[in-house]
């Protein structure tokens, strides 16, 4: 009995701590599902400025290159996760974007003068959260969590899913302590599991 | 118990039930997602490679589309179609045919007749990874349309497990505040929740640092 009322106690406790960070990834969903970018209308803000271009920028590569690129961002005053670097030898020139959540910067860098465009678009709660379920993802994964607040997210995503794991094992656990819901909730889950399966048959065979 | 305490309470563990293992699917995969650096879920260094020719009949219809599936049917294959990068050279017809666990390259030449097929086939590992993502659709691609019917019914799923969650966190609100015994705590706990998951989604793009 005890142990039940333990476990009753963190599903309701752990399950309310989460709920913020399972609408994240719910609403995000069904935005990724359906490539649905309410944020494509927002208006950018373009500014320009010169900047010191660190030495050996245009030749290194990988983290270096990260490194010497991040200089770039502190003179500028811009602050988040780098996407990708893109070097263009033939122009000269280098492409920089930073993400945040709700917010990316698109720096221009013409290396040969130090002239730095920066295109900022604000794109609202709806790219936030779309950002954070995408984050840090597969996608240069050398790259990712150079931001702090985006390496400390990723702990975040990570107990999001150890937590939830807990919440579903601890809620069957619950459920089957119930023992007038058991038949329909047999039923349910297996009910459940074949649809589970029947797709993932369609989807593979 | 009124009935729509009970029916609320009942209907989260049943949502719970049905979803299980969507649920779990979606969440380890997520983890794999996110540590691509772990090795025992590494699938495409595992990847079987294969490539074999076919006399086609050249498709008479128009629409790309529906030139991928006359070649398909020829060819013997079903799957989501997916458009190229970038446009092929005249006379060719190239696109891609994929499922999870499977990658089929399908390059035509249209005036000879032949169809080179480039079969990749992957672990596991790989179907669970690829049906994390697997929507059919992509947002810098307008082409991209669901187009295989196992790909709508799994949107379909994906869309249910999310509206699924997002009932149940609702519900789990409505039975947690009824017990008022648990709500001091519980505002604790999920204001922390909300505070935490608030700092990333809205008040990060407002930080220089």
């Amino acid at each position: 009995m005890r142990f039940y009322l333990w476990i009753r106690d963190l599903h309701l406790y752990i399950g309310l701590f989460l709920s913020p960070f399972v609408l994240v990834f719910a609403i995000s969903t069904l935005f990724l599902n359906h490539a649905w970018k309410p944020w494509e209308a927002a208006a950018a803000q373009t500014r320009s400025a010169q900047i010191q271009v660190p030495a050996g920028l245009a030749q290194s590569q990988g983290m270096v290159r990260l490194a010497l690129a991040k200089q770039i961002l502190t003179q500028l005053g811009v602050s988040g996760e780098v996407d990708f670097i893109r070097y263009l030898p033939k122009e000269n020139r280098l492409i920089l974007p930073v993400s945040k959540p709700g917010s990316r910067v698109t720096i221009d860098i013409e290396l040969g003068t130090g002239r730095a465009t920066l295109e900022r678009r604000d794109t609202g709660i709806w790219d936030a959260l779309v950002y954070l379920h995408r984050s840090p993802g597969p996608h240069n994964a050398m790259l990712r969590g150079n931001w702090f607040y985006m390496r400390l997210w990723r702990w975040f995503a990570d107990g999001t899913v150890y937590l939830a794991l807990f919440l579903s094992v601890s809620g069957v656990y619950l459920w089957a302590a119930l023992k007038a819901e058991r038949r329909t909730g047999l039923i349910l889950l297996g009910a459940g599991v074949a649809s589970f399966l029947m797709v993932i048959y369609a989807l593979t065979v | 118990m009124p009935l729509l305490s009970e029916w609320n309470r009942k209907l989260h563990f049943y949502t719970g039930l049905y979803f299980l293992l969507f649920l779990w699917l979606f969440s380890v995969t997520g983890l794999f997602l996110n540590h691509s650096q772990w090795r025992f879920h590494q699938y495409w260094p595992q990847r079987k490679q294969t490539t074999s020719q076919h006399q086609i009949q050249p498709p008479s219809e128009n629409a790309d589309l529906e030139k991928a599936q006359n070649l398909m049917q020829q060819l013997g294959i079903s799957g989501e179609v997916e458009w190229p990068a970038t446009p092929p050279a005249p006379g060719r017809f190239d696109f891609r045919v994929a499922k999870p666990g499977r990658i089929l390259e399908i390059k035509t030449d249209l005036a000879a007749g032949r169809a080179t097929v480039e079969r990749i086939d992957v672990n596991g590992w790989g179907v669970m990874t690829m049906l994390h993502t697997f929507t059919g659709v992509r947002a810098n691609d307008p082409k991209a349309q669901r187009d295989w019917l196992a790909t709508k019914v799994w949107s379909f799923s994906m869309d249910a497990v999310a509206v699924g969650l997002l009932f149940m966190v609702c519900s789990s609100y409505y039975m947690w505040y009824r017990l008022k015994a648990k709500r001091r705590w519980g505002w604790i706990a999920l204001g922390l929740g909300m505070l935490s998951c608030g700092f990333f989604a809205a008040g990060l793009r407002w930080l220089d640092r």
